[in-house]
């Protein structure tokens, strides 16, 4: 009974199919390169550049007060090297100027009666500035600030009373910073999307490029056959491409994750498809593989900054918040922070992955039969 | 002009070219001809400056020819031209980068397209040409720069036969200017235009010499038998080849039989001598009571010369039927009809690509529908598979009216186009593997078949090369093995044979015709005429419409008027005063001959004879006719003809 079975796969027409599909991808070593170092190096570059040891930033500094406490809070900002004291400059205007032209990226402002205030005992309002363009940094830069000037506070005086300097932050360009060590689930989800979309539309492509998609359909085959076998074995190797990033996010980043990974294992692969969807769709309109790569340009990138991957949702314009929430990987990537980063479970977000669910299934259905009506 | 001595070129330790020695003299046509991988490709490269020869002197114009390169035209396989520009662009692009003066520039531009008939198109795109004008515009744009040599690397593969003659035309007037060219090609006929031509075969010339000395060095002569019952005759007079062979080895004694073809209605037979070659075929025919219709005694061709020269070097690929798991359904439903469609219709937009076709193919017939570019050859192909919508008309396939693109039906069929339709990226036994799962070969067989197809192509021992790696027309070979292995009904060859070389393109047929005695209909087109002769029935289209249908003979017979070959001393200046006289399309040069069509011989070869006997040249001298004398049509004859005629009527 089972040996039938077999028998009847290995003789079936899905199984010549798939083992074309495996065998070229076997041959493909630009197709295996494309599935393991992009993915790492982009979590790799992404996560760096986006982590919060963040060094060497440009401090502007306008001491009013030039007083020997005021230089030692500012000595305490640069001791550790994440902020280098790069000009004293002389008013407020100037070093506004300065952060907006990019030439520092964090300004400090001392009232002139800084000592006088301490000395009485009171609250003294110290101000910083800081360039938002780069959130993230923005954020890290913040916290290093926050916690500097507390900790000088705690130094001034030996019995902790209600803080005496009080650092006022403002964000200049981008107020809604989020400070949560959000990057690597959204470079996971960045990553799932190029190389999900970018391997399937190429795997679809080749066949027109090569011109054997018209010997395929005039094999008996079916078109539901071909995209099945062209899918499956994609997505096997998509599912390796995920826990190569999880690895990477686990060794490399120590991300927590506090969620239950079969839950998640599972949503990614939802997600999956919604990539190789958008990859058939893509390879459908498209009449070569240069063309793939060109129109996937004009799909991923939107994708990518609409999804709060990167800059946060909160930053952009109320319109394009909305708009987003038409964008599956933004949904991807808020159940990758919350199974990752705050070990929360399908209960709380079963919105997201119920929206991902939908994006799934109606561009699959929409890409197959597209597929499907390219061949008459 | 051109000199070549003892040229050598390896590719690392792959020879190429072992060893060639040519001479051609100024205003000739010389022609190349060999099967893939002879080595063409690279003598022309050399010829041209752009590769260097490993070994031997090569001079073109008394220089080497990196420094004759300004006065060398070279044209490869592929259209070498800008497509998004258009053809007055892409002249102006060649003449500046030969450094052609504005002056001659405009004057040459001119008269090229004039002579090319492109004069009108100046602003047209290169991309919206069809590719016989492509050709025509790389030619031009060659010539631009007045090259005293043009060296052309199969300029006209892919090309339909009418531009390919009007194109072999343009060459012969620009022998007659002096210009000296050196041509390949896969198409023999066309070959025979030749002045002289080269056989290679494995980096080496095998033969050279005219036509007429290269038939004299084969020493054979072919009879044209047409029979009732073709395969019975043909089995008898094999047979009777065998038994001579094996008799000969005993006594070292020639037989007077030496080779045999079929033709979709006739054998041409291979015989050292006329008459009794064709007593010896009577004397068989009539030990084995058939009867023949006729034996007409014609002379050996090209091709003849070809595979008799390469088969002596042990080039012959082996025929070997496909090893039959289904059974026979030939004697089952001979009169059934296989494929048929009524009134088939296809429009894009108001284009009409396929306009009222009706057609009909037997079990067992190969039906070859034949037509210049763009007559809607293919895209019938593509209705008939489902691959395209039809816009009206209906068509049936193996009986069945509805549900044409059913797996089930799908499975009866089998499939090649012209592109080669493998995985390159795979290896030639995964591809073949593929298509017989694909297809659903039981896997007990699977073997059998791989096998046949590896043995038929020469590849056992190879199967795991990378498809991609092999050469054009081992690609096409593989193709067919695999959309074949299936044994399919009904099978559709979309241009099975282009770019495959002569020898190649016999095992092809004669693989065509063991499936179709077998009970498949085979649909094919071809760009190769005399390759059409292997057509039971054919059709030709112009311009969506099916203008003409029937048998090779019927369709040649069915030509009103003549053929004639006029030989004169003065071949080009001859044709040039006929096409002042008749219509441009009905004369046309091969090498020192000519052929010309006439609708009325009776009343119009005298007056031919009388005007050219009449004729003076200005010191007094007369044109001298040598020879007048009406040949029988070839297919290519037809073909223009009904081309020419039907777009005659149209307008």
């Amino acid at each position: 009974m089972f040996h039938k079975l077999i028998d009847r796969l290995l003789n079936s027409r899905i199984w010549a199919l798939a083992v074309k599909e495996i065998n070229q991808i076997l041959r493909n070593k630009q197709l295996i390169f494309l599935l393991v170092f992009p993915p790492t190096i982009q979590l790799l570059v992404f996560g760096f550049a986006l982590s919060p040891d963040v060094q060497f930033l440009k401090l502007g500094v306008v001491d009013y007060a030039q007083t020997q406490t005021s230089r030692e809070l500012v000595s305490a900002m640069t001791e550790n090297q994440i902020f280098v004291a790069q000009d004293h400059l002389f008013d407020e205007e100037e070093l506004a100027k300065q952060v907006q032209l990019g030439q520092v990226t964090a300004g400090v402002v001392i009232p002139p009666d800084f000592d006088r205030q301490l000395q009485q005992g009171e609250t003294s309002e110290i101000q910083v500035l800081i360039d938002g363009t780069d959130a993230n940094t923005a954020g890290i830069a913040n916290g290093y600030m926050t916690q500097i000037v507390q900790q000088f506070s705690h130094q001034l005086q030996a019995n902790p009373r209600p803080m005496l300097i009080d650092p006022e932050v403002v964000f200049l360009y981008n107020a809604g910073l989020n400070t949560t060590w959000f990057f690597v689930p959204g470079v996971l989800g960045l990553v799932l999307t190029l190389t999900s979309s970018l391997v399937s539309s190429s795997a679809v492509v080749r066949e027109k490029d090569a011109g054997t998609l018209e010997q395929l359909l005039m094999t008996p085959a079916e078109d539901w056959e071909i995209l099945l076998a062209k899918i499956v074995p994609l997505f096997i190797l998509m599912l390796g491409d995920v826990f190569l990033a999880l690895t990477v996010a686990k060794l490399v980043f120590h991300i927590p994750f506090r969620g239950n990974m079969l839950v998640f294992t599972a949503v990614s692969a939802i997600y999956l498809f919604v990539g190789i969807s958008v990859g058939i769709l893509l390879a459908t309109i498209s009449k070569n593989q240069r063309q793939v790569v060109l129109t996937s340009f004009f799909i991923n990138l939107p994708l990518i900054q609409t999804s709060g991957a990167i800059a946060p949702i909160e930053s952009m314009p109320t319109f394009f918040r909305y708009l987003s929430l038409l964008n599956p990987l933004r949904h991807y990537v808020t159940i990758a922070r919350g199974f990752l980063l705050k070990g929360v479970g399908i209960m709380e977000l079963w919105q997201p992955i119920l929206a991902l669910i939908v994006f799934a299934i109606v561009l699959l259905t929409f890409s197959v039969k597209k597929f499907r009506s390219q061949l008459s | 002009m051109i000199q070549v001595n003892n040229l050598h070129k390896r590719y690392g330790k792959f020879p190429a070219v072992r060893g060639i020695d040519l001479t051609v003299q100024q205003g000739e046509i010389f022609g190349l001809i060999g099967p893939d991988g002879a080595g063409k490709t690279t003598t022309f490269q050399i010829l041209a400056g752009v590769l260097e020869a490993s070994e031997g002197q090569v001079e073109v114009l008394g220089r080497s020819p990196r420094h004759a390169r300004l006065n060398i035209g070279y044209l490869t396989q592929q259209f070498s031209l800008y497509l998004d520009l258009s053809i007055n662009e892409n002249i102006r692009y060649s003449a500046g980068l030969r450094e052609v003066s504005r002056q001659h520039l405009a004057e040459r531009r001119d008269r090229y397209l004039k002579l090319m008939n492109l004069d009108r198109f100046g602003d047209r795109l290169a991309g919206q040409l069809s590719g016989g004008m492509k050709q025509k515009l790389a030619l031009c744009c060659a010539l631009v720069a007045e090259p005293d040599v043009l060296l052309l690397d199969e300029p006209t593969t892919g090309v339909d036969p009418v531009s390919r003659r009007e194109f072999w035309d343009i060459l012969a007037k620009l022998a007659s200017q002096g210009v000296t060219i050196v041509v390949a090609t896969p198409y023999l006929d066309e070959a025979e235009r030749c002045n002289r031509i080269a056989l290679m075969y494995d980096g080496k010339i095998q033969q050279t010499g005219t036509l007429k000395q290269l038939r004299a060095n084969l020493g054979l002569h072919r009879l044209e038998v047409r029979a009732q019952r073709l395969a019975e005759v043909e089995t008898a007079l094999l047979q009777a080849i065998q038994r001579k062979k094996e008799h000969d080895q005993e006594h070292q004694k020639t037989s007077s039989l030496v080779d045999i073809q079929t033709f979709g209605d006739r054998l041409d037979v291979l015989v050292h001598e006329h008459n009794a070659g064709t007593a010896a075929v009577q004397q068989i025919l009539q030990n084995q009571r058939l009867t023949v219709e006729a034996i007409e005694p014609v002379e050996a061709t090209l091709e003849n010369v070809f595979v008799t020269c390469l088969r002596q070097q042990g080039a012959d690929p082996p025929f070997i039927s496909l090893p039959r798991s289904k059974p026979q359904y030939s004697t089952r439903r001979a009169a059934d009809t296989a494929i048929q469609t009524q009134h088939l219709f296809k429009t894009f937009g108001h284009f009409r690509a396929v306009d009222d076709v009706t057609l009909q193919v037997h079990y067992g017939e190969i039906y070859g529908l034949l037509g210049a570019n763009g007559a809607g050859k293919t895209t019938t192909i593509k209705m008939l598979c489902g691959l395209l919508e039809a816009s009206g008309g209906q068509i049936s396939l193996a009986g069945q009216t509805q549900d044409l693109r059913s797996p089930d039906l799908r499975r009866r069929m089998g499939y090649m186009s012209q592109k080669f339709t493998l995985y390159d990226d795979l290896s030639v036994l995964q591809n073949l593997e593929f298509y017989c799962g694909v297809y659903g070969v039981p896997r007990s067989e699977r073997r059998r078949k791989i096998d046949w197809v590896l043995e038929i192509c020469g590849l056992v021992g190879q199967e795991d090369t990378i498809t991609g790696r092999l050469p054009g027309g081992w690609k096409q070979r593989i193709a067919f093995g695999a959309s074949v292995m299936h044994e399919p009904e009904i099978l559709f060859l979309d241009e099975p044979t282009s770019g495959v070389d002569p020898l190649a393109r016999r095992q092809f047929w004669r693989l065509i015709e063991d499936f179709a005695r077998r009970g498949t209909a085979v649909l094919v087109t071809t760009h190769y005429l005399e390759e059409a002769e292997h057509c039971h029935q054919m059709g030709f289209m112009v311009a969506g419409t099916v203008v003409a249908e029937g048998s090779p003979s019927q369709i040649k017979a069915a030509q009103p008027g003549k053929l004639m070959e006029i030989v004169t001393n003065q071949t080009q200046l001859t044709a040039d005063l006929l096409k002042t006289q008749l219509d441009p399309w009905r004369v046309s040069i091969f090498g020192d001959r000519l052929h010309v069509v006439l609708d009325q011989p009776d009343r119009q070869v005298p007056e031919i004879q009388a005007y050219l006997q009449h004729y003076r040249f200005e010191d007094g001298s007369p044109l001298i006719l040598q020879s007048l004398r009406s040949v029988p049509f070839s297919l290519e004859d037809a073909f223009i003809g009904i081309v020419q005629r039907a777009q005659e009527k149209s307008l």
